[in-house]
């Protein structure tokens, strides 16, 4: 359904304050394809270049170089036919304050050539599918965020495109909206295609059956929710106990499977003992040991927390190491 | 073309539903009231007919018909691309299956025909002197076809101005620049000897354009520079359109 392929785009020298340093690439050499049914997170930190693969792939903006093809048709090529695929809902979901949500999604269902007989009935559904029925009538400009946000949703789905590209769907929604949203995100997966962008991870875990990971304008890691997941490396634990420090440290390091250790004050008081395992030990095992050596020194154990490979972890990691290439590539 | 309608209708919706239309549209009728109102004072004494009457008057021979188009056309367009890129609607509206092409034309198709409904109302002034006099008929339209020419070029080259910022008032200060910029150049009828210069001020010129109109003269010439004017700016209002996607 979307194919990208070397993907990239540089805004020009002036934009971006960045003088004569030359052009900022936001997008780089960005490759990927999502295909039909498919719900895709789109994942990455604030500014690493979500907003702008999303509107390229909307047909916004322009790629500076690549191509893009949505359903088959290129967006250079062939944009009208290709935006004809995509209901899209832009960051922040703008829209004209002085129209109701009715008469805006009219507006809208026009604009996107569904036929005059049709477009009430499209309004309709689209209407109740975001569940703004009740603000049908009230002008956009007294809606509440939460609302408006909304009727963005309802405006990508109106007409019911095959590909919808949601630029943060939940962005400034309450609990109990995001839920409503991410349930039906999921249930427009297999007859829609969802691509949606987001930097906050429960969000993915919760609505998509695969990701992308974005930082830097670079694709640092694509796969299923699980196979991310296992990418993390190896696990550690931290531990709270009573006792002197380097007698700690040195009795945390001679554990077999244990490959480095540092201890600083607790805010409880005692020590708060970080270890990191080897990267092919038994975590469970390494902690048990760990725990059984410290206790059997005489050291009193307050607290142990092991730190799973949580996908948050997985994240920070892929990101913040690019992060690290690219101030290292780019000296201040 | 795809979408011409849908954004025709959404941006009349846009200036009528505001009150920038109606404050326009009041004031300038304020001001051809008060112009129609000192004309019909001087007319009604002993006047001086050899320039031509009334109508060659309203149309064209005194500032209060130029001033306040120099004023509102600018107004009038300032907010269709500015207002659309500030708040970042431009953004759906652009990523719909619409052409750049469609988009241009129907934002301008909108506020060329707000221009004329606010020219509609003066038709009454001519149907009051028509109640005391002969009314010459044909100078009237071709007057009223002189005013449309005119003030489809400004609105075109306003509308390109709105696309070049994303600001409404910078919008409005440059189209405002260059109606008057153009308006100057025409006064260089006045200032240069008969030579070539005095025949390309004399052919821009808004007042010589109206001074032909309003005395019947339909003169295909002009008409080619209106269009020029409408087709220009246009032309690149699309492109620039076209450029934010680059950018």
């Amino acid at each position: 359904m979307i194919e990208v392929s070397h993907l990239s785009k540089s805004y020009g020298v002036f934009q971006g304050g960045r003088g004569a340093r030359g052009a900022q690439k936001a997008v780089d050499d960005l490759s990927f394809h999502v295909d039909r049914g498919e719900i895709v997170g789109f994942l990455g930190p604030n500014g690493a270049g979500k907003s702008t693969t999303l509107r390229i792939l909307a047909g916004f903006l322009g790629a500076s170089a690549g191509r893009v093809r949505i359903a088959g048709h290129d967006i250079a090529e062939e944009p009208q036919r290709a935006r004809a695929q995509i209901g899209y809902m832009p960051e922040l979901s703008p829209l004209y304050p002085e129209m109701r949500s009715g008469e805006y999604l009219m507006f809208r269902a026009e604009l996107k050539l569904i036929p005059r007989a049709k477009r009430r009935a499209a309004v309709a559904k689209a209407l109740s599918q975001a569940r703004i029925e009740d603000v049908e009538r009230v002008m956009i400009g007294h809606l509440s965020k939460g609302y408006r946000q909304r009727v963005g949703l309802a405006d990508a789905l109106l007409g019911s495109p095959p590909l919808l590209i949601l630029d943060e769907p939940t962005a400034g929604l309450d609990p109990n909206q995001i839920r409503e949203v991410r349930e039906l995100i999921r249930g427009l997966g297999g007859e829609h295609t969802v691509f949606l962008s987001t930097h906050i991870l429960p969000e993915v875990e919760a609505t998509c059956e695969r990701a992308l990971v974005i930082a830097g304008g670079r694709l640092v890691a694509e796969g299923s929710i699980e196979a991310l997941r296992a990418r993390s490396r190896a696990p550690s634990a931290r531990i709270v106990a009573r006792g002197e420090r380097a007698a700690i440290v040195a009795i945390a390091t001679s554990v077999a499977g244990v490959n480095s250790a540092s201890a600083e004050p607790a805010t409880t008081g005692g020590v708060a003992l970080t270890v990191d395992f080897a990267a092919d030990g038994d975590g469970a095992a390494i902690t048990e040991a760990l725990v059984a050596a410290l206790v059997g020194a005489g050291v009193g154990v307050r607290e142990v927390a092991s730190h799973g490979a949580s996908l948050e972890q997985v994240f920070t990691e892929l990101t913040d190491t690019r992060a690290d290439a690219a101030s290292a590539r780019e000296p201040a | 073309m795809k979408g011409f309608w849908a954004i025709y209708k959404r941006e009349l919706f846009a200036l009528f539903v505001t009150p920038l239309a109606w404050v326009l549209i009041t004031a300038f009728l304020v001001v051809q009231g008060i112009h129609f109102a000192i004309l019909v004072t001087q007319f009604a004494g002993p006047a001086d007919l050899t320039e031509g009457g009334p109508i060659p008057a309203f149309f064209g021979k005194t500032m209060l018909l130029y001033l306040p188009l120099l004023f509102v056309c600018p107004m009038l367009t300032m907010r269709v691309f500015a207002e659309e890129r500030r708040s970042g609607t431009i953004e759906a509206l652009l990523t719909a299956p619409v052409g750049t092409t469609g988009v241009v034309l129907a934002k301008y198709g909108a506020a060329l025909t707000t221009f004329v409904v606010m020219w509609a109302p003066t038709v009454l002034y001519i149907a009051l002197l028509a109640r005391t006099g002969d009314v010459d008929w044909w100078a009237v339209g071709s007057s009223y076809l002189g005013i449309f020419g005119l003030g489809a070029g400004y609105l075109a080259l306003g509308t390109m101005s709105s696309a070049m910022t994303e600001s409404q008032l910078a919008a409005a200060m440059l189209s405002a620049m260059m109606l008057l910029a153009i308006f100057t150049v025409g006064l260089g009828e006045f200032a240069f000897e008969d030579g070539p210069a005095r025949a390309i001020c004399s052919y821009i010129s808004p007042w010589a354009h109206m001074a032909d109109f309003s005395a019947g003269i339909v003169d295909l010439r002009r008409l080619v520079l209106d269009a020029t004017l409408v087709a220009v700016p246009l032309f690149t209002t699309v492109r620039t359109v076209d450029a934010w996607r680059w950018g």
